[in-house]
């Protein structure tokens, strides 16, 4: 798993969080607050939404938030993670292959997208 | 901050700052070289200099037995947020998940919106409308005009400028605001932005409660937010609004401003899609007239 060095921090009025990028596995959006699941099993809820995560790991992180990919409007996963893409039932599953296997869902385009991104970074 | 745009869920996006490219793997040891060896040279220089100076004053503070002082460090406590509702997979059908509970011997009917965006609704709401997982009344109407009380913003256009209640609950691109303000610049924000806003008592702020001038009991209700989790109750027996706002407060609710309780009719639709009723629908069925400014909060799924 790389490691950037660097630390995602969200801030609150009230409290704040601050994550090594690897150590996240995706963040789901419910409608005003998102979900942020972590490798070592913790589910936090932070209360932003997806969109505004996203910018966060965009101004934070620069290039390293390349290690993470918007899908759709309810899902920001960590790519290190993909593990399994199966298009026709729309599902993702995130995985170290040995101590976490997180299963999610997505739009059909949205999951060929991220295939097809991954099999370009092969070649 | 770059602005990203929206995105629809048959998209993807890498998300990132610059897309300058990444310096190959052949020459990545460079500036880790460069910061080593400047590291080092900064070290040596450093011992050279100090090894001549008469030892200091430590800066850091040293513990004394007559008159300890207060531990300096400084604790971080990790902050577990539990939401009320239940993890809801974000691309389920959206419903409305209905939990009682008791506080302080008061019963409480908490709806929890899943998948679903608030809005504002003047006039009576098409109880065919499927997309539709919550309905209650929100700001007063005024017994003398028919008018609404306080202000109010219907999809970006203002309907009543008052101030006669503190609470307001703002939606703006989406996001849900409640708090208590006499001057809140979140009704300009959703005129500009094709948002809502209405005003209401004020409940619970910060945390605390708020007390409220009328005194006599009735059923009530409330939006909420709770760390973020936003959420409606409605006290299932007739309260004060002082023991109903105690209540929200032991829930742990930071904000809360009421909607209109007593008999007004609204509903709630749980997960298998049925239909909850509360209060009286007479102006549903004909009996009544309603006013025509009678406006609704209205929670509706996810397309």
């Amino acid at each position: 798993m790389k490691q950037t060095g660097k630390h995602l921090i969200i801030s609150t009025s009230n409290d704040l969080v601050r994550i090594a990028p690897e150590y996240i596995i995706y963040i789901a959006s419910d409608g005003n607050y998102s979900t942020l699941v972590q490798t070592d099993g913790e589910m936090r809820m932070l209360s932003y939404q997806l969109g505004q995560i996203e910018k966060m790991i965009a101004l934070q992180l620069d290039t390293d938030g390349h290690l993470f990919i918007r899908i759709g409007k309810s899902l920001i996963i960590n790519r290190s993670y993909i593990y399994y893409i199966n298009i026709a039932k729309q599902k993702l599953t995130l995985s170290d292959t040995r101590t976490f296997s997180h299963t999610v869902s997505a739009s059909k385009e949205a999951l060929k997208q991220l295939k097809e991104l991954l099999e370009k970074e092969v070649n | 901050m770059r602005e990203e745009k929206d995105i629809r869920d048959d998209e993807i996006r890498v998300i990132g700052g610059s897309d300058r490219p990444r310096p190959t793997k052949r020459y990545q040891w460079l500036p880790a070289a460069f910061v080593a060896i400047v590291a080092i040279i900064s070290i040596i220089a450093w011992r050279v200099v100090h090894s001549k100076q008469q030892p200091t004053e430590t800066e850091q503070p040293e513990s004394a037995y007559f008159e300890p002082q207060d531990s300096l460090s400084a604790s971080m406590h990790a902050v577990h947020r539990h939401r009320i509702g239940h993890d809801v997979d974000s691309l389920a059908r959206g419903f409305c998940e209905i939990r009682d509970t008791t506080i302080n011997d008061i019963p409480l009917q908490l709806f929890i919106p899943h998948n679903a965006e608030m809005m504002l609704h003047v006039g009576q709401v098409n109880q065919r409308d499927t997309s539709i997982i919550y309905v209650a009344q929100a700001a007063d109407i005024r017994q003398d005009n028919g008018k609404i009380v306080g202000a109010f913003v219907l999809n970006g256009e203002p309907l009543a400028w008052g101030l006669s209640k503190k609470g307001f609950c703002s939606v703006i691109d989406g996001k849900v605001t409640i708090g208590v303000a006499e001057n809140s610049q979140l009704f300009e924000k959703a005129t500009e932005r094709g948002g809502y806003f209405f005003r209401q008592y004020p409940l619970v702020k910060d945390g605390v409660l708020v007390e409220n001038e009328p005194k006599n009991k009735s059923v009530r209700r409330a939006i909420c937010d709770r760390q973020g989790e936003i959420f409606m109750v409605e006290s299932l027996t007739k309260e004060s609004f002082h023991d109903f706002a105690q209540a929200l407060v032991d829930l742990g609710v930071d904000q809360a401003v009421y909607l209109v309780g007593s008999s007004a009719y609204g509903w709630a639709v749980d997960k298998s899609g049925e239909r909850h009723e509360f209060g009286e629908n007479n102006g549903y069925t004909g009996r009544h007239k309603m006013p025509a400014n009678t406006n609704y909060i209205v929670w509706k799924r996810y397309e």
